[in-house]
Formats: structure tokens, C-alpha cells, sequence
């Protein structure tokens, strides 16, 4: 890895090279090749089964937890082999959170839900602190200040996806993905989400999985169409939106393509 | 429809008559055993020892040893299953001898218990030296549930939403941390009681427990587990064997006792399974 920081920036955060993912028989990725800038906001959007949660998988190494699953390719977290030997993948999910489509909370407090990845890390500071640092970082904690040891099942559906992005905010990592996130929404749920995205920007590194192509083109810098485990194309958000370059992609965009 | 409708209700009252016969005929078992027993228990029968007389015979030595059994089979079938479930779950590979491994634990649930008695002689009483003792017994019996509690725990384990593992990975827990902190809490209520059904039924076993020497004549109770083997479903077939009537009704009562304990033993499982369900941690 380099020293100065200017070298640093120029290094993506994330880039995967021929990236080919197989479960059994069923290419979900083929030959991938994406970079993801520091500090930025690439959404990846395109159909059902296009391979966006693949490649979100793909970038925290959660694939492999899957049986039958083979994985081919590089991607490179600063400049470092993912796979390579020395790489703890505990170590990576530390660096590179990840949210779920369906807020999947632990059957417990809003507190302990929060602590749960810290402790897993072993963080030695002030729990209570940061605890409350995170959830005010997704508005939460002025909802939930007066009684954070209650279930948190007991909160809205909107709320509890919060509270996932603040949990994965407590590891401190240096990018999150966000797999469609406010697919399972309300509109007004979907707008503070949008919000809190908004205000991460450039603190954290952000792939965000998307359905909505407004979405998208609302949050982020770049965005990459996948369909068919393809990468289709991949650039500026006002560019690929107004002028794309492929077909397939104008097609999706203009809602030809479900 | 309405004809639907009438088929689907003359289903419900055919299920429940069927409920009713069942219901009844348990009724009907626990009134003979009490009716057989009635006069032949007194007040010391729960604590004597037996007699050769059957006015004076009691059942303390026999409970004592059921509880003393139950207690050992769960303290090494307990841990040794749910470990062996947790193995096979969550870190083991799919294919392979493990596989195999599991895939036979499961057969040896339909294995005849009386199996486990001659095995049990072998290894335990004789190989290792045990004697006929409650240690031996209990040895056997944990042999004799730890299938049952496998099979039992590993489906509770396959049970936990893959969610909920995959958002513990995510946030960089390491695997036993995932299992520690999240799949086992979540699966405790269904391997809870399922381990229960196991030693209850160990419990009431008789067949293995006379394959290795169970005595069904003891003056004292058992204190430590190198006492001799004693037990109640032993000491109710003992009783049930002599040609004596007034015996035959002392081993109804200790059959009711019996159903007693393990009706006791069934709602401490019950008790159990609703604490760790509701403070799931």
C-alpha cells in the first residue's frame, strides 16, 4: 500500500478485476470489472437476479458463507488482494459493512444490537458512547433515548433499518454497502434513508444496491447497470443517465426492461 | 362449496372423536394402575426400600436411582450432543466423512433400546469396569438419547434464519461468535425440548438397564453414582414378574409414580423452554 496520501486517493477503495461467481451451474457474476472511488457513491441498479447482490457479496467476502459457491477473479480492497492468504475475512467485513435488503435485526435490545459487532471486535472504549454517537448519526437517537435496553423488534420497519446502518456504523469501517436498502420501505421511511445516505457521503465509501433508477440517479456519483451477471456499463450517474452508451442500457432506463 | 364445506366439517368431527378415544384411553390406563393400586400404597411408600412383604415394600431406593439416572444421562448427553450438533451445523463440511458421520448418528435413533443394554455391558460394566452401576446406567442411557438430541439440535440449528447468521458475519464476528451469540440463543428453545423428550424417555426405559444388572432388591437409597443400578421401570417389571397378586399391586403404584416423574419431568422441560424462550439473550 502506498504513504502519501494523494497516491492513496488515487488507489480505488474497491476494485474487482474478471470477477466470476458461480453458485453450482448458475453464473450470478461474469467477468466483472468495476472500480469504486474513495469517498464516493456508486449505485448499482439493473433487474431481479442481475447479480447486484452478488457483487455486494462479493466486496465483504459474505459469498463464500454460501455452500457450492466458486468464486474466480481478484478484487482489491486498497490496492490488497481480498482473497489472498494473509487476509482475515473477519477482518474485512470489520472494514467493509454491509446492509441488508430486509432489516435483519438480532432478537434483542437496541442497545445490544448495536454493541453486538464492537464486542464481536473487542473495542475497548466507552460502549454507551459510541453506541449513542452511531444511532444520532442515523437519527435514531433522539427516537430512542429515553429506553434504548427495549426490544429492538419493537421499533418501525423504517427504524430498524436505521438501526442496522448505525450497527454497521459502530465497526467504523471504511466502506458500506448498502443492498437495496428502502426496497422494503414506505416513502417516508425511503426519504430518511435517502437523507442519512446523503449525509455519509464522503465520510464513508458507499455501494449502494438499488431498484429505484430515480434512486440512483438522486444519491450517487457513479453507477453501474448489471444484468445477467454483466457489467453493461459503468460510469458518471449524469452521463450513463442521459446519454448511456449501451442499448440494454437505455432500454432499462427507460423502463423497456422491467 | 357448501358441499366442500360439510366434507371439511365432518372431517373436524371425525378428528375429534378420534381425540376423544385417545383422551380416554389414557383416562382409562391411569384409573386401572390407581385402582390397582389403591390400598397397597401406604405413607412410607415413596421412601422405603422394598420388602419381600408386599404390605411393607416401598420405592425409595428405585426413585432414587430413576433421578440419579436422569441426572447423568442429561450431564454427558447434553453437552456432547448439542457439541456434536453444533459441529456438524455450522462447521463441518457438507460432504465427507462428517456427512456420513451424521447421516448415521440419525439411524442409531431407531435402534432397539435393549441394543444399547448389551452394548452398554460391554463397554461400560465389563470394559471399563464399572459394574452394574447407576454411573453405568447412565452411561447407557446417555448413549441411547445422544441420538435423539443430535438429530433434534441440528434441526433447531438449521432452523435459524440464515439472516440472522449472515448479519452477525457482517459485522465481523468470527464463526463461533455467530454461533455463541446468535444461533444458539435462537435455537436453545427447540434444543431444549428436545433433549427433554430424549431423557424423559431414557428415563422410562427398562429393557437396557436389566441387560446390564439392574438390582431390583435394595435396603438402602443410592447416594453417589458407583451404588448399585437400581431404577423404577426396573423395579415395576420386577414386581410385575412375581407370581404374588398382592405384588402386582405394587407395581401399579410404582407405575403411577413413575408416570408421575416423568409427567413432572415434562413440565420442568416446558418451564425450561418458556424461560429460554423468553429471555432469549
Amino acid at each position: 500500500m502506498s504513504d502519501s496520501s494523494s497516491e492513496r486517493a488515487a488507489v480505488p477503495v474497491l476494485a474487482a478485476e474478471d470477477l466470476t461467481v458461480r453458485f453450482g451451474r448458475r453464473t450470478a457474476l461474469a467477468n466483472v470489472a468495476i472500480a469504486v472511488p474513495r469517498g464516493r457513491v456508486v449505485s448499482v441498479i439493473g433487474p431481479s437476479g442481475g447479480g447486484k447482490t452478488t457483487l455486494l457479496r462479493a466486496f465483504n467476502r459474505l459469498n463464500e458463507l454460501t455452500p457450492g459457491v466458486a468464486t474466480t477473479g481478484t478484487v482489491r480492497f486498497n490496492g490488497v488482494d481480498l482473497h489472498g492468504d494473509e487476509v482475515d475475512p473477519v477482518e474485512v467485513r470489520r472494514r467493509i459493512g454491509m446492509v441488508f435488503q430486509q432489516a435483519t435485526l438480532f432478537p434483542r435490545s437496541i442497545f445490544d444490537n448495536v454493541a453486538f459487532g464492537p464486542r464481536a471486535g473487542g473495542y475497548g472504549g466507552d460502549l454507551l458512547e459510541l453506541v449513542e454517537e452511531v444511532l444520532d448519526a442515523v437519527g435514531l437517537w433522539s427516537e430512542v433515548a429515553e429506553d434504548p435496553d427495549r426490544p429492538a423488534m419493537q421499533l418501525s420497519a423504517g427504524q430498524q433499518q436505521r438501526l442496522c446502518i448505525a450497527r454497521t456504523l459502530a465497526l467504523r469501517p471504511e466502506v458500506l454497502l448498502l443492498d437495496e436498502p428502502t426496497s422494503a420501505l414506505d416513502p417516508a421511511a425511503t426519504a430518511r434513508i435517502e437523507s442519512l445516505i446523503h449525509a455519509l457521503r464522503g465520510d464513508y465509501t458507499i455501494v449502494l444496491a438499488t431498484h429505484g433508477r430515480r434512486q440512483a440517479a438522486r444519491l450517487s456519483d457513479f453507477t453501474a447497470y448489471l444484468a445477467g451477471g454483466e457489467l453493461i456499463e459503468y460510469g458518471p450517474t449524469e452521463a450513463l443517465f442521459t446519454n448511456p452508451r449501451d442499448r440494454r442500457t437505455e432500454s432499462y432506463l427507460t423502463g423497456r426492461i422491467a | 362449496m357448501r358441499g366442500a364445506k360439510r366434507h371439511r366439517d365432518r372431517i373436524g368431527t371425525a378428528c375429534a372423536v378420534m381425540t376423544a378415544v385417545v383422551a380416554a384411553a389414557f383416562l382409562a390406563m391411569a384409573a386401572v394402575l390407581v385402582v390397582r393400586a389403591w390400598g397397597a400404597v401406604g405413607p412410607g411408600f415413596l421412601f422405603d426400600p422394598s420388602s419381600r412383604v408386599a404390605d411393607r415394600a416401598g420405592i425409595g431406593p428405585a426413585l432414587a436411582g430413576t433421578l440419579w439416572l436422569a441426572v447423568l444421562t442429561a450431564a454427558f448427553a447434553f453437552p456432547v450432543g448439542v457439541g456434536t450438533a453444533v459441529y456438524l451445523e455450522e462447521y463441518a463440511p457438507r460432504t465427507g466423512l462428517a456427512a456420513v458421520v451424521g447421516g448415521a448418528v440419525a439411524n442409531l435413533a431407531g435402534v432397539p433400546s435393549v441394543v444399547y443394554g448389551v452394548a452398554g455391558l460391554a463397554l461400560f460394566v465389563r470394559g471399563m469396569g464399572m459394574g452394574p452401576t447407576l454411573l453405568a446406567g447412565g452411561c447407557t442411557l446417555a448413549a441411547l438419547a445422544l441420538p435423539t438430541v443430535i438429530v433434534t439440535a441440528r434441526t433447531a440449528i438449521r432452523a435459524v434464519p440464515r439472516g440472522l447468521r449472515e448479519a452477525a458475519f457482517s459485522l465481523g464476528a468470527t464463526r463461533w461468535q455467530v454461533v455463541r451469540g446468535q444461533v444458539l440463543p435462537a435455537a436453545a428453545p427447540g434444543i431444549v425440548t428436545g433433549s427433554c423428550a430424549a431423557f424423559t424417555r431414557a428415563a422410562g426405559e427398562a429393557a437396557p438397564l436389566l441387560v446390564l444388572g439392574a438390582v431390583s432388591f435394595m435396603t438402602f437409597a443410592p447416594r453417589t453414582p458407583a451404588d448399585p443400578l437400581t431404577s423404577l421401570p426396573t423395579q415395576v417389571f420386577a414386581w410385575s414378574a412375581r407370581s404374588q397378586q398382592d405384588f402386582a399391586a405394587v407395581a401399579a403404584g410404582a407405575g403411577v409414580a413413575l408416570l408421575l416423574l416423568l409427567l413432572a419431568m415434562n413440565l420442568v422441560a416446558r418451564a425450561v423452554h418458556r424461560r429460554v424462550q423468553g429471555v432469549s439473550p
